[in-house]
């Protein structure tokens, strides 16, 4: 039955692929009988999740799809659970009510049974994925995942004409509460005519950033270069309250949240992120520096810190020449006197050992750069969003 | 004594010129019950003198000079206040007292009981005060949680011990899911490209982070936020004591959820689904 059914979703997507679809996706969901996902203690526990094979292991979080600004999309769906319908939801992607994966209002896909979901890519940003059935069994047993929405052709902008960044990481916060990974609710019963489910009280005893917590979380620090503008998408998608704080030295600017762009940017140390929100945050850091992020896990009734977790950040080296977009904004280069840049303002001056120098100022866009000492340079916009370029100056 | 008793329709509909506006609350006890058939014992403040389980609503104008007398019918004595906006009063129970305010912005206001705060605000004496400046269609929720046993302790005389609360029952004006949709002026109703004002008051002690599926919404006002103006989101934490106001114009019809995406508070008594869950209609 599953190779015909496989076959049937092969063609399936083929034949979307021919048809006015720009991408197909297949998502399999699954339930391990057996424990197989090794927490922070080295306990293992049972997860109901989403893969891309048949073969793939469920994870925490489950994979995270990736789709261009516009992007007509198939995703198919396989649902080879205990027995229980699911659905996927598109958190955030405001999509239409047929495709909105909610039972009784959209459809739900029964145990080994297939369903369809079409939708356009619509506004860059990050979302989320997850089960809509029995909700708050099914997304702790781990049915979730986050969703990516890039501007068309421009990887490396928050939104047409948004910011630039050099690189970007993806984090989605949740929690494990091991009793409700028991086999009595990851393998529960299901009666369509009494979909009605009894849950525990919810006592995580897990934090996680990307399934991981406490030393499993080195495998994944927050390395970056000097100079280095990194988007940090931030998603939560637990049942408690995040608190991210930033380390001095590692600048952040929410710029974004829940697909959309911010009217107006906020510099802070410290953001809150609530379940079911995403947010956007542009960081870079002028020094050298090792620090920790901090991650804390809010009670939502007490609004006490449950717990903290920390990611390691470590700052080391500067953008290599080839990183550097913007490597030809100022000329002459090398230059002596003055510089032309492409902005008027102010410019922050930082050594390349990221040591601050000084500042540039000109109200037109020919620069005094006499005061500098021969040695290359990076020169930030302290407006344009921050454009950045290198200079060298020979004297 | 209750010294005068002004029953009032309390639910004006936008006018252009400020008025008098006066109206009563009363302050009742009984009893709350929840979809699997518990049931807490509960205080409002209603319209008349007769007990209703979810708070009475002010809604006035921008300008407007309301007149309200609250009536303590309660067994003890009680407070009130606007919270933020007014002096607080003492009602000894049988009395009555008239509070005047000139509703000069607008916005969601909380009116409560900040008697040995949360404990009665919280297990069900606190309620919304909405002043409005725009003559678009409007929804009310109330949002609160509760603790089983929680009440029972405060109306005993009690103090429940807040830093242990983990609540089972979550309300959106004393309902919770399937029956908000019986409630009129919560059920967001509408047709494409209307403008429609969602106002929300968090009377509990939890964050309830609410999700509109199909649409965003645009943030009008937070009472704890006021930088958040203006952002366009589909997920946003309702703190304790914050109002907040919403604007939705939907681009396209359908029937949509929205709940709390603190997934625990989509349950009642343990029981799954319930809790604050409601869907938006939106006709073509």
């Amino acid at each position: 039955m599953r190779t015909i059914y496989t076959i049937a979703l092969f063609l399936s997507l083929v034949l979307s692929s021919q048809a006015q679809v720009d991408t197909s996706v297949l998502l399999i969901s699954k339930v391990s009988f057996q424990p197989q996902f090794e927490l922070s203690d080295g306990n293992l526990i049972k997860l109901m999740g989403y893969t891309k094979t048949l073969s793939a292991p469920i994870l925490l979080p489950s994979p995270t799809l990736e789709f261009e600004e516009g992007d007509s999309v198939n995703l198919s769906f396989w649902n080879l659970s205990q027995g229980a319908p699911h659905t996927i939801h598109l958190h955030g992607l405001d999509v239409d009510q047929a495709n909105d994966g909610v039972p009784n209002l959209s459809f739900d896909v029964s145990h080994d049974d297939t369903g369809s979901y079409y939708f356009k890519a619509p506004h860059p940003g990050t979302y989320l994925y997850h089960c809509h059935v029995a909700s708050v069994l099914h997304v702790q047993a781990g049915m979730y995942g986050m969703l990516i929405v890039r501007p068309k052709n421009s990887p490396n902008l928050t939104w047409e004409n948004g910011y630039a960044f050099n690189s970007e990481r993806a984090w989605l916060m949740s929690e494990v509460d091991t009793f409700w990974h028991a086999d009595s609710l990851i393998n529960h019963t299901w009666d369509a005519q009494n979909p009605m489910q009894y849950i525990l009280p919810y006592k995580p005893q897990h934090f996680l950033v990307n399934g991981q917590s406490e030393a499993q979380l080195s495998a994944m620090p927050y390395s970056a270069s000097v100079g280095e503008k990194v988007y940090l998408r931030l998603a939560n998608i637990g049942y408690y309250g995040n608190r991210i704080i930033f380390p001095a030295g590692l600048n952040a600017n929410v710029v974004s949240s829940d697909g959309r762009p911010l009217p107006s940017a906020a510099q802070s140390d410290t953001l809150e992120i609530y379940p079911g929100e995403r947010y956007g945050v542009l960081l870079e850091a002028n020094s050298e520096f090792t620090d920790d992020i901090e991650v804390e896990y809010v009670d939502l009734n007490t609004q006490s810190v449950a717990n903290t977790q920390n990611v390691l950040v470590t700052i080391e080296g500067f953008l290599e020449v080839d990183e550097f977009k913007n490597d030809l904004l100022a000329y002459p280069n090398p230059a002596t006197n003055v510089v032309n840049l492409p902005y008027s303002g102010s410019w922050t001056v930082v050594s390349i050992t990221g040591n601050l120098v000084g500042e540039l100022s000109s109200s037109s866009k020919v620069f005094d750069i006499r005061f500098l000492s021969a040695g290359t340079y990076l020169l930030k916009s302290n407006e344009n969003n921050g454009v950045t370029t290198r200079l060298t100056v020979l004297k | 004594m209750i010294r005068i008793a002004l029953f009032a329709v309390l639910l004006i509909t936008g006018t252009a010129r400020a008025a008098t506006v006066d109206a009563s609350l009363y302050i009742l006890r009984d009893s709350i019950t929840f979809e699997n058939g518990v049931k807490l014992p509960y205080a409002t403040f209603n319209a008349t003198n007769s007990f209703q389980e979810t708070n009475a609503r002010l809604v006035v104008n921008t300008g407007d000079q309301l007149n309200v007398w609250v009536v303590n019918w309660d067994v003890t004595s009680h407070d009130f206040v606007i919270k933020g906006e007014t002096a607080t009063v003492t009602i000894p129970p049988g009395d009555s007292v008239q509070v005047n305010y000139l509703c000069i912005n607008s916005g969601a206001f909380i009116f409560h009981d900040p008697t040995n705060f949360p404990d009665y605000s919280s297990t069900g004496l606190s309620g919304m005060l909405v002043v409005k400046d725009n003559v678009h269609q409007s929804f009310y929720w109330n949002v609160k949680e509760h603790q089983t046993g929680y009440n029972s302790t405060v109306f005993s005389g009690g103090s429940p011990d807040w830093s242990n609360y983990y609540p089972e029952y979550f309300t959106i004006n004393g309902r919770s899911n399937p029956s908000i949709n019986l409630d009129a002026s919560a059920r967001i109703v509408g047709n494409v490209g209307d403008t429609l004002m969602i106002y929300i008051a968090n009377t509990g002690q939890s964050i309830h982070s609410i999700h509109f599926h199909g649409y965003h919404v645009k943030v009008v006002n937070s009472s704890k936020e006021p930088t958040h103006a203006g952002r366009s989101k589909d997920s946003l934490p309702v703190f304790p004591s914050e109002t907040m106001v919403l604007q939705l114009i939907p681009d396209k019809p359908g029937e949509y959820p929205v709940h709390d995406h603190n997934l625990i508070g989509t349950t009642g008594g343990n029981l799954y689904p319930q809790g604050m869950f409601t869907t938006i209609l939106i006709a073509p």
